[in-house]
């Protein structure tokens, strides 16, 4: 019996739903219930309808560090969800098995509600519980059928999303769950921590969740080197290549903030490592200099009343924290060591495979420069025999769901599933154990 | 301060009146400060930073006519009274645990040693690089500390600009 797979990565950011067997997703919507100021009802996200002004919008959702703790509000968004796949197919969840991802070290409570929520409520027919990792493998395999990661059934999956980072090895599908380790940072602490900044140094924007997710994404990047970047920052005028405004929006003329120049967004990457042109002394007081007449005509134009704020520091400072969670007062190690410390616990012959087959996905990897500051952190850590090889996703977003959309389409999926009635047989603690985790 | 209260005529000089209660917090300071640093990370996965509760029956509000206002109004009034012990038990119930409560009840603790689990999979303290300062004001590399409540900055105008918005708002 052929059935409909509906294939659902349900991050803590974003859901991202479609039919097995299809290249891309056909939804994808941020995982939340938002209220904006102008309705009392909380609202689902849409992306088809007109957008809703999202200015000082208050936000719920169902997952909490990663992990789903408020399974009514996930009914009320899985049915928005669903109704809107299954609807075009014609096809209800009794018919259709269901294949979900989860974060991994999920607690046994927590596999018990979502259990509940598909089967009890939902009544799907069948069940598959995937972690990120494995699918993230299974897709990077199967894209290159003759690259290393395939051939040597093994990768290191760096998961960087929305609620925590994960250094998770995978081998011959199966993620090693004893050699996962975790950074509880992800995209929702950083921007909160650029809320924090930017509403202390300039405008309180301590409400604006949607509008800094789009300020995070737009302007900000990874430092290949913060001292200098830093130095750089405090400079004035047009030496300083950081600096950037961003305009928020005024409710009348754009109801989105933007950029306000997106070359001068971009100078950044003209600092080149090595070459500091900025450096060189002498020209600096020169610089400062000359250019005192024209800070001053800089200075007007970033009037209060046009409702902007600059960024410097910020824009590298953020994202930083990835690599350095101490510099926040978290006692936890960066990326580079969470990578080094997940492949020391595993077998010695893998080292140096998991090593050379590093993949970068989750939405967190996507500020400009990432992989190379990566590599840059990490290559002193690791022997010198062993080669270091980082590969990142074509969309680290999708990656997972695509992942999860081949496993669907592939034969053995509906042998892997738990049934309706086995749920209603054994239970959900003694369902999952067929899942390996 | 309770002790002078209680007895009057025991003597005391002004000064040490005025200290000894900023002393006591001030000893207590360094629990303070990390009990600050502790609730920053925890600000840090907030959804919304305001005081935003989990209002679990708001939509039976909205649904209302308008014409229904007046008599909704005094039945309210009634419905307020009434809604003490028992709704209040009952929203306490309605709202969802938070994770660190789900993660406490699961007393993973009690899990033997060579079981992954969550607890387990964090990574540990960092051994290859150690904590840098940035300023809180400015973002740059901070040098000094502020003695009050530990906070870093880089320069004297940080300075002032600490002490006049955010100094000793953590302590206390």
């Amino acid at each position: 019996m052929q059935q409909n797979v509906v294939v659902l990565d349900n991050g803590g950011g974003l859901i991202k739903a479609g039919l097995g067997g299809d290249r891309d997703p056909s939804t994808i919507i941020p995982n939340c219930l938002y209220r904006p100021l102008s309705s009392k009802k909380w609202l689902h996200p849409s992306p088809s309808s007109d957008p809703i002004d999202l200015t000082s919008a208050a936000v719920r959702r169902p997952i909490d560090r990663g992990y789903l703790i408020n399974p009514d509000l996930q009914r009320d968004i899985w049915a928005h969800v669903f109704s809107s796949i299954l609807h075009t197919h014609h096809v209800g969840p009794a018919h259709s098995a269901l294949l979900l991802t989860e974060p991994l070290f999920a607690l046994p409570s927590v596999q018990r509600a979502t259990d509940e929520l598909v089967f009890e409520d939902f009544n799907f027919a069948a069940l598959y519980v995937a972690d990120s990792p494995s699918l993230t493998h299974l897709y990077e395999a199967s894209r290159r059928p003759t690259g290393l990661i395939s051939r040597a059934q093994c990768s290191l999956v760096v998961d960087c999303g929305f609620s925590f980072t994960h250094a998770a090895p995978v081998f011959q599908n199966f993620t090693l769950n004893y050699a996962a380790k975790r950074i509880d940072l992800g995209g929702k602490a950083l921007t909160n921590y650029l809320k924090e900044l930017v509403s202390y140094r300039s405008v309180n924007v301590m409400d604006e969740t949607f509008l800094m997710d789009d300020v995070k994404e737009k302007l900000c990047f990874v430092s290949m080197d913060v001292t200098r970047d830093l130095r750089i920052a405090k400079k004035s005028g047009k030496e300083n290549l950081l600096r950037c405004t961003y305009v928020l929006p005024d409710g009348v003329a754009h109801t989105k903030g933007f950029v306000k120049d997106a070359d001068e967004a971009q100078r950044y990457t003209a600092l080149d490592e090595g070459d500091d042109q900025s450096q060189k002394p002498g020209t600096s007081m020169d610089w400062d200099q000359a250019h005192v007449t024209e800070k001053i005509e800089e200075r007007k134009k970033t009037d209060l009343t046009k409702n902007e704020f600059d960024l410097t520091n910020e824009r590298f400072l953020v994202p930083e924290m990835i690599f350095h969670p101490a510099d926040l007062g978290m006692n936890q190690a960066g990326l580079a060591e969470c990578i080094v410390r997940a492949v020391s616990s595993c077998h010695p012959h893998l080292q140096p495979l998991l090593y050379q087959s590093i993949v970068l996905t989750g939405g967190s990897t996507l500020f400009p420069r990432f992989t190379q500051r990566l590599e840059r952190e990490l290559r002193p850590l690791v022997p010198d025999d062993f080669q270091v090889k980082i590969t990142s996703q074509e969309d680290p977003i999708l990656g997972v769901w695509r992942g999860g959309s081949l496993l669907a389409s592939s034969p053995d999926f509906e042998g892997m599933c738990v049934t309706k009635a086995e749920y209603e047989e054994l239970g959900s603690a003694r369902c999952r154990r067929r899942f390996f985790h | 301060m309770d002790d002078d209260a209680s007895n009057p005529l025991r003597r005391v000089s002004s000064r040490t009146r005025k200290v000894a209660s900023k002393m006591v917090a001030a000893l207590a300071s360094t629990d303070n400060r990390t009990q600050a640093a502790l609730a920053r990370l925890e600000a840090l996965e907030n959804d919304n930073a305001g005081i935003e509760t989990v209002e679990p029956n708001d939509e039976d509000d909205d649904s209302l006519d308008e014409d229904d206002q007046v008599y909704m109004q005094k039945k309210q009034s009634k419905s307020m009274k009434r809604k003490t012990r028992q709704a209040k038990a009952l929203e306490a119930r309605k709202a969802p645990k938070t994770f660190l409560e789900l993660l406490h009840e699961a007393n993973l603790e009690s899990l033997p040693s060579h079981v992954p689990s969550y607890l387990k999979a964090s990574v540990g303290p960092p051994i290859s690089t150690s904590r840098r300062h940035f300023c809180t004001v400015c973002g740059s590399a901070a040098k000094y500390t502020c003695v009050r409540c530990g906070i870093r900055f880089c320069s004297c105008r940080c300075q002032n600009i600490h002490n006049d918005t955010r100094c000793l708002k953590f302590v206390a």
